[in-house]
């Protein structure tokens, strides 16, 4: 590319060696800066490192030692306290499969309407009065949503679907589902944004509709960026925390329809931690718990990032 | 909502060709839709007059013509214009009520056009149309009469009206599938603005009552049965501080190495990948992250530090990504002059990008100390404290807590209350010692959505502000 960027700035070239000398003496304490930037840039490398390692720290003597991963993974018995104590993994597991895939089966169509709207059918007005509305349902904090899902909807469902208890699968599932919408219109508009306008105008002078546009140019076009959207949103399901372990009703079982009370990942970690002692067994499993999230989310995210960088590199040559 | 939370790159527009570009729909004639006005003949009607519909149909093409003529086009106010691509067919049955197969291409068609010349050479094809109706039927009873026309049963006879620029059939399908599909992408995004203004007006409903200043202004009192939500405000306004504190210089500076100095190499590919990478920790993990590394390896204890030191490790991917796009902003060529007038690199970044970036920069912080304030996973086992006892005046109302120590924080205390807390006995309500527990529960809530939506609120103003106020 013949664009200059901000990272071809010409060095300043004294001429004489006296002035060079000067010269590299004033540049002293910009070298400085310089090098305090570069390491605040390399931050972010250090940090995704000092989780895994110190996470993995605590973890490591259950994980390398006692912990048996084939009963781990496979067994649904997760009762650290009773002797010996069962750490087993696969209802955690489900619960966290259950209220990811119930909460993108209703937010993924949701946002991803939202962003063509957005992007393709609303005014200029409408549409900054729309991105402003959704910023604002990202803004609400999870235990927020947790306190909704707890206090109004838990009593909504008990009303409507008779379920003896209303803090299940299908609460964390709609809670879920309003807490990742904002990632996935947000990345998904920015990836309807990223098709270039041409695509469109082509189109439309070939006599095609909006929506003959949206469906038959954009989808195709934009397919990379909205995975993308999805697989960001994934990530945030899996990840939430405070608002899961209010509405999923907090019950170690395989959930056998949407209105099973169930027990995810996140929500383990974060009512138990504080009942362990130091060091002990429990305490560490709960560790290798979070190795176990930090990898699941690494992947996803990467995905994602690979996903939209992946289409990018083979673009350029 | 470009500045808001995690953010990848958008999609790079696929190669050129790779993209199967709209296929233009061929114009199928059986398909396109019925005719605007059909009338059928039947010569098994044997002279009894009919009025053209399926029932009682002319005895003759003539009949059906003059039939046409009338209606369609003579001077009477109950005449049927046509325009646009209306369509009149023929249609020939073997005896009244015998329905003709559907969807079959036309025997004969004609065309009218108003641009179609008027003389000899108009033959109502598509080619050389009539230029208006009553020469359109005399042309078909002409070739009528000559013998040319021989519909069989069944068949039928289409004339087309035509006029520039009015929307075809397969044009109007489409509009009313478009509008179909912008109705359904709308209900789609009014399906998620109602929640968010329902549950608004929810909280604020029920935390009506107990929205005071006293509210706000007062600690926790009787094992938090009564009181307000001071302390664990004012420990919300600690973390926060302490975290931005760590997280926005970080961030900042960490900005604009990726954007001003990082070449284009596998290097910073990584990095980039990292801040992705940061930022969909969950929470959860930060969580025991900070009691990893800062509560137990760095020894600070469960302490207002240490939560701080792991919110600001979570704030810091956004604050980073949010820079390096304020920075992106900055025209390159405001970088070109300063550096044609010898200035430095640096120089260039702190008297040109930054100064010129700030508030898209500030945009992005103030948005983190919405999520710093919000999040409760990360503080929960770092240094957030059920219940401490705090002055009630002086200094100490304003600065309750030590950085050694745990703190309150609102969004914990919301959890606290929700979860842990038994509420006031109903004598305690009675005798005005102890306030109803909801009423307690919904008022933290309202206070702590309150609290970030007025931030974020400030964070938006300033983007509308800052776009409009554009100096490039």
């Amino acid at each position: 590319m013949s664009v200059t960027t901000a990272n071809d700035a010409p060095p300043p070239h004294p001429t004489t060696a006296v002035g060079r000398l000067l010269a590299r003496a004033g540049r002293l304490p910009e070298m400085a800066i310089e090098l305090v930037i570069r390491l605040c840039g390399y931050s972010a490398i250090f940090f995704v490192f000092a989780i895994f390692f110190f996470v993995f720290r605590e973890g490591a003597p259950m994980l390398m030692g006692e912990l048996g991963l084939g009963e781990f993974f496979t067994s649904t018995n997760w009762n650290p306290v009773s002797k010996p104590p069962h750490y087993g993994i696969l209802a955690l597991l489900s619960g966290t499969l259950s209220v990811t895939l119930l909460s993108m089966s209703i937010a993924v169509p949701l946002g991803l309407g939202a962003a063509i709207y957005v992007s393709e059918f609303s005014s200029p007005r409408i549409k900054e009065t729309l991105k402003i509305t959704i910023e604002m349902l990202a803004a609400i904090p999870s235990i927020v949503w947790g306190f909704i899902a707890y206090m109004t909807l838990n009593p909504l469902i008990i009303q409507l679907t008779d379920a003896p208890i209303g803090l299940n699968v299908l609460n964390a599932g709609i809670i879920l589902a309003l807490m990742s919408v904002p990632v996935i219109v947000s990345v998904g508009e920015d990836a309807l944004k990223a098709v270039p306008d041409s695509y469109r105008e082509a189109a439309l002078a070939l006599g095609a509709s909006r929506w003959e546009i949206v469906y038959r140019v954009l989808f195709p076009a934009a397919r990379n960026g909205l995975l993308a959207a999805v697989l960001l949103g994934v990530g945030r399901a899996i990840g939430e925390t405070m608002a899961v372990l209010m509405a999923s009703g907090h019950a170690n079982q395989i959930p056998h329809s949407v209105l099973a009370p169930v027990q995810t990942l996140t929500a383990t970690i974060a009512a138990e931690l504080g009942e362990t002692n130091q060091g002990g067994d429990h305490y560490r499993v709960l560790f290798v718990i979070g190795i176990l999230l930090f990898v699941i989310a690494f992947a996803v995210n990467l995905t994602a990032d690979l996903v939209v960088k992946g289409i990018r590199g083979k673009q350029n040559v | 909502m470009s500045d808001s939370g995690l953010k990848t790159s958008p999609a790079a527009p696929p190669r050129r060709g790779s993209v199967p570009l709209a296929r233009i729909v061929p114009h199928r004639d059986a398909a396109a839709g019925a005719a605007r006005y059909r009338y059928y003949v039947s010569t098994s009607t044997n002279g009894s007059e009919g009025d053209g519909t399926l029932e009682h149909p002319w005895s003759s093409l003539d009949a059906v013509l003059r039939d046409i003529e009338h209606r369609h086009g003579g001077a009477s106010p109950a005449v049927k214009k046509l325009c646009g691509y209306d369509r009149i067919e023929i249609c020939s049955v073997a005896r009244p009520s015998d329905e003709p197969p559907p969807n079959q291409k036309p025997r004969y068609e004609f065309f009218v056009d108003p641009l179609g010349a008027s003389d000899e050479r108009s033959t109502g094809s598509a080619i050389a149309p009539w230029p208006d109706l009553s020469t359109a039927l005399a042309g078909v009873a002409r070739l009528d009469t000559s013998g040319a026309l021989s519909l069989a049963r069944g068949e039928h006879l289409r004339l087309t009206v035509r006029e520039v620029f009015s929307a075809t059939p397969v044009d109007l399908r489409k509009q009313r599938v478009e509008r179909i599909a912008k109705s359904i992408f709308l209900l789609m995004t009014i399906s998620l603005v109602v929640p968010l203004v329902l549950i608004l007006a929810h909280l604020l409903n029920k935390a009506w009552p107990v929205l005071t200043t006293a509210f706000v202004f007062e600690n926790p009192r009787n094992n938090m049965t009564a009181g307000g939500i001071w302390a664990p405000l004012v420990g919300t306004f600690y973390l926060v501080f302490f975290s931005l504190l760590a997280a926005a210089p970080i961030g900042v500076l960490a900005g604009v190495y990726l954007n001003e100095y990082a070449r284009d190499n596998w290097f910073t590919r990584i990095v980039n990948m990292a801040v992705v990478n940061l930022a969909g920790v969950p929470s959860i993990v930060h969580a025991l992250f900070g009691v990893g590394a800062f509560v137990l390896f760095a020894g600070m204890g469960e302490s207002v530090l240490a939560a701080s030191c792991t919110l600001a490790v979570m704030t810091l991917p956004v604050i980073i990504t949010s820079t390096k796009e304020a920075l992106a902003s900055v025209p390159m060529s405001f970088r070109e002059a300063c550096w044609n007038m010898g200035a430095s690199r640096w120089q260039t970044i702190r008297t040109i990008v930054l100064p010129n970036s700030l508030s898209g920069i500030l945009t992005g912080v103030i948005l983190q100390v919405s999520r710093a304030a919000g999040e409760t996973a990360p503080i929960l086992f770092t240094g957030a404290a059920f219940y401490v006892s705090v002055p009630n005046k002086g200094l100490g109302y304003f600065f309750p807590y030590a950085l050694d120590r745990s703190c309150m924080a609102l969004s914990y205390h919301l959890h606290v209350m929700l979860t842990q807390v038994k509420g006031a006995t109903p004598e305690q309500i009675a005798d005005g010692t102890g306030l109803p527990l909801e009423h307690l529960q919904y008022g933290t809530a309202v206070v702590l959505i309150g609290l970030v939506l007025a931030v974020n609120s400030v964070s938006i103003g300033l983007r509308v502000y800052l776009r409009s106020h554009k100096k490039w």
